[in-house]
């Protein structure tokens, strides 16, 4: 009974294909997660919640998801925007526009790290103009949540733009010519039809943002309990040998990933059932 | 509701889509607008909806000028030849939405709106299916509840583009008396767009046969069968 | 005559457009945006780069340890990025051609490099390969030391791109079907010749896209290679983790001078990339398309 586990198939090349895939997400990914997995088993959930649950670990995984999740969402607002009009409207420098949307992907995190607090820095470009108001940004929350845009900027809009341009313009006509306003259209018919793939860049680009290093430190400030974050506490527990402590806080993110990552595949489970497309 | 079409004329970019042209449709009439691809029909439909300017002439609804008068504001019944239901939303709201849609003050109630789109579900012989989606239905079915929709705005006319064109031979005729009864029972001035001249000599009281932006000959099915008035006709009739 | 004048509006807005103040503050809007956020951070990269004259710049990048470190970045990127297109080609080919149970499993697999944070992943492969570690214990006593050592960072890099080129090839293969590799099988061509004629043709644009987009975020990875690398410099220093050194020192030229070569590389990926997306958007994934 059953299915087979693979179906015969006349395609050519199986055991090759099959051999390098397996052998190598083993190698590089699967065999180091389970190494962090087993470490946490060997001291059981006790021994991980002693370890996490202190003030100054509380207060960086507090820190890296809230601030990820306020960035997420002005990414949420300023993507959808940036989708809309990369593909509704005809501009001047709309080209520019789209490819500087994928800069964030490219930039490597060390240098948008740098160049963030050089502009944000009390005596940096921004940094400057802020201070006349007394707002000080670099080395603050606020700093955080500037590198944390910056990174998940692409997500929303890249999910959301396909999605725009597939939408039927009779699918609108109809709105209008059944008497709803522009703004009733806008709220009432596009935005439920572009949520499923704004929800889904929202999670990644959240996802994204808890994780994220790189350009976070340098404009951080990495003062303990107000802007550290949690990947830096894992560096810090690495760079004292405190190898028990850096798997436990690891462990704990890790499970905040897979949380993120299963919601992710939820939503596009839901979306598809219910209107059949993502 | 009367319709007068009056020296109207389209022009996209550099061709002219409508040269212009004059209809006067009586109230109450079902009327076709037949003619192959590029023929200026669904143009000629998509002006009387408010969906496109026309580059000059004007539309006049009961003597009333509606040139000018915003989509919104038209209260035509449009029926999309994709159907255009949104796929987000149940039958019901699907149904429910112009009345939705409208400023809180004129607004049905709750209970109001659900017995018209009820009462509209009867009209289209599909009572039970208001809570499913679009995705779940068939193809006469999403046809029948486009038609509803665009019914529960109460709208002045019903304007209908290629309703047929995306089912297969069978449903066809079907929902050609369907539309049919409807019409009797609205007493709505209904004009469709067919590019099937089997269709619109079947179904419309009225024929309107247009060539290359520009009409051939008004009439009478059985006028226009019996005394074709160009050549383009008489070909196109018989084809 | 005149009625029909009086009623048509100044210009008419078809049902499928914003007025037009909504639209030009929507553009402003995205053009505000993206210059804070985009397009001054990258402006910035070179100004303070060249803050002391080009050839302050140029010297800073002509130091030993700028040298090593982009000797290594590019050492790094020329193992992992093959290695991974390599397994992104199996993978793909695995997962399109086949049918097998499990399949939707592999693939969020695949993807799960994306959403490991990149601290986490070099933890990972600190606590797989330590010396601390069973394996790793083993490989230092016979003088292979993966951890602060090349290997590690390699492993680190490969891990953070994983997905790239798998990712990008796997639905455009599954668009494009399996019936010309059946066709050139029926007219007696072997597995390898269909692969090399019929199949890498067909996908070549989309290779190229994902390997890209691996080598950027190959060159430019920090966070999981800072774990991994011990930062030993003129050794495991990289390019991003010789611009903190660097930075942490106040050497802020020769910081922002190394940086500067990594966002010309990132600009000309993108560059590289656009011109893609503008010449073969047939053959890239749908997602692109725009």
């Amino acid at each position: 009974m059953g299915k087979p586990l693979i179906h015969r198939s006349p395609m050519p090349g199986l055991g090759l294909s099959m051999g390098i895939t397996l052998t190598m997400l083993s190698l590089v990914v699967l065999l180091p997660i389970g190494a962090l997995l087993l470490k946490g088993a060997s001291y059981g959930l006790a021994g991980i919640w002693e370890t996490v649950n202190r003030d100054r670990v509380w207060a960086a995984l507090f820190l890296s998801f809230h601030l990820s999740l306020l960035a997420a969402l002005f990414n949420l607002v300023f993507g959808l925007l940036l989708a809309w009009v990369l593909v509704r409207y005809r501009f001047p420098g709309r080209r520019i526009l789209d490819a500087a949307v994928d800069l964030p992907f490219a930039l490597p995190t060390a240098v948008a790290g740098i160049s963030l607090t050089a502009l944000y820095a009390p005596n940096g470009f921004f940094g400057q103009i802020a201070a006349e108001i007394g707002w000080k940004i670099a080395y603050t929350q606020w700093g955080i949540f500037i590198a944390l845009v910056f990174v998940g900027l692409p997500f929303v809009t890249r999910t959301v733009q396909p999605v725009v341009e597939e939408i039927e313009r009779e699918v609108e006509e109809a709105s209008a010519s059944l008497g709803a306003s522009r703004l009733h259209t806008i709220r009432h018919v596009i935005l439920p039809m572009l949520s499923p793939a704004a929800l889904t860049g929202f999670a990644l680009a959240l996802a994204r943002a808890v994780g994220e290093y790189g350009s976070v430190i340098f404009i951080a400030g990495n003062i303990p309990l107000v802007t550290e974050i949690a990947p830096l506490l894992i560096i810090i527990q690495l760079e004292e040998f405190n190898y028990d402590a850096a798997a436990a806080i690891g462990i704990a993110m890790l499970l905040i990933s897979f949380a993120m990552l299963l919601a992710i595949n939820l939503i596009q489970v839901w979306s598809r059932r219910r209107i059949g497309y993502v | 509701m009367q319709i007068e079409i009056d020296e109207i004329s389209k022009q996209f970019g550099t061709t002219a889509a409508l040269h212009p042209v004059s209809l006067s449709l009586p109230s109450g009439a079902l009327v076709a607008l037949l003619g192959p691809s590029g023929s200026g029909k669904t143009t000629l439909l998509r002006i009387l909806g408010g969906l496109e300017f026309p580059t000059s002439g004007r539309v006049m609804f009961d003597g009333q000028d509606a040139t000018g008068l915003s989509v919104q504001d038209r209260r035509a019944g449009f029926v999309f030849q994709s159907y255009a239901l949104f796929r987000h939303m149940t039958v019901f709201d699907n149904i429910a939405y112009g009345l939705n849609a409208r400023p809180r003050a004129s607004r049905p109630t709750k209970a109001e709106i659900a017995r018209r789109v009820s009462k509209l579900l009867e009209l289209i012989q599909l009572p039970d299916i208001g809570a499913r989606y679009p995705s779940q239905l068939s193809g006469g079915q999403r046809q029948r509840v486009a038609l509803a929709r665009a019914l529960a705005i109460e709208p002045r006319m019903l304007l209908l583009d290629e309703p047929f064109g995306a089912l297969d031979a069978k449903v066809r005729k079907e929902l050609r008396q369907g539309l049919r009864d409807i019409h009797d029972t609205t007493g709505l001035t209904t004009v469709f767009v067919t590019h099937d001249q089997e269709e619109a000599m079947e179904l419309a009281d009225l024929v309107v046969v247009m060539s290359m932006g520009r009409i051939e000959q008004i009439g009478k099915p059985q006028d226009i069968r019996a005394r074709p008035a160009t050549p383009f006709v008489r070909e196109f009739i018989t084809a | 005559m005149s009625d029909a004048s009086l009623a048509k509006p100044a210009r008419f807005r078809p049902a499928t457009e914003e007025a037009p103040v909504a639209r030009w503050a929507m553009i402003a809007a995205a053009f505000l945006g993206l210059g804070i956020l985009v397009f001054a951070p990258l402006i910035a990269v070179f100004v303070e780069a060249l803050a002391r004259g080009v050839a302050a710049s140029l010297a800073s990048l002509a130091t030993r340890d700028a040298q090593e470190a982009i000797k290594l970045t590019l050492t790094i990127a020329a193992i992992s990025v093959p290695l991974n297109a390599i397994f992104g080609v199996a993978a793909a080919w695995f997962i399109t051609k086949f049918d097998f149970r499990g399949k939707a499993f592999l693939i969020t697999l695949i993807d799960l490099p994306f959403s490991v944070s990149p601290v986490v992943a070099g933890l990972c492969i600190v606590l797989m390969f330590g010396a601390n570690s069973a394996i790793g214990g083993w490989l230092v006593a016979q003088g292979y030391p993966i951890v602060f050592a090349m290997p590690g960072i390699i492993l680190a890099t490969m891990f953070v791109t994983f997905p790239f080129v798998a990712r990008e090839l796997i639905p455009v293969m599954i668009e494009q079907g399996r019936a010309e590799e059946e066709a050139a099988l029926t007219l007696g061509a072997s597995g390898w010749r269909t692969f090399w004629t019929v199949t890498i043709p067909n996908i070549r644009w989309a290779l190229l896209y994902g390997v890209l987009l691996c080598n950027a975020r190959a060159m430019g990875e920090f966070g999981a290679v800072a774990v991994v690398s011990g930062k030993i410099r003129g050794q495991t220093a990289t390019m991003p983790t010789t611009i903190e050194m660097l930075y942490q020192e106040y050497l802020s030229v020769a910081a922002f001078s190394l940086a500067a070569v990594l966002a010309l590389l990132a600009l000309v990926t993108l560059l590289l990339k656009t011109a893609l997306e503008i010449r073969h958007a047939d053959q890239l994934a749908a997602t692109h398309r725009h």
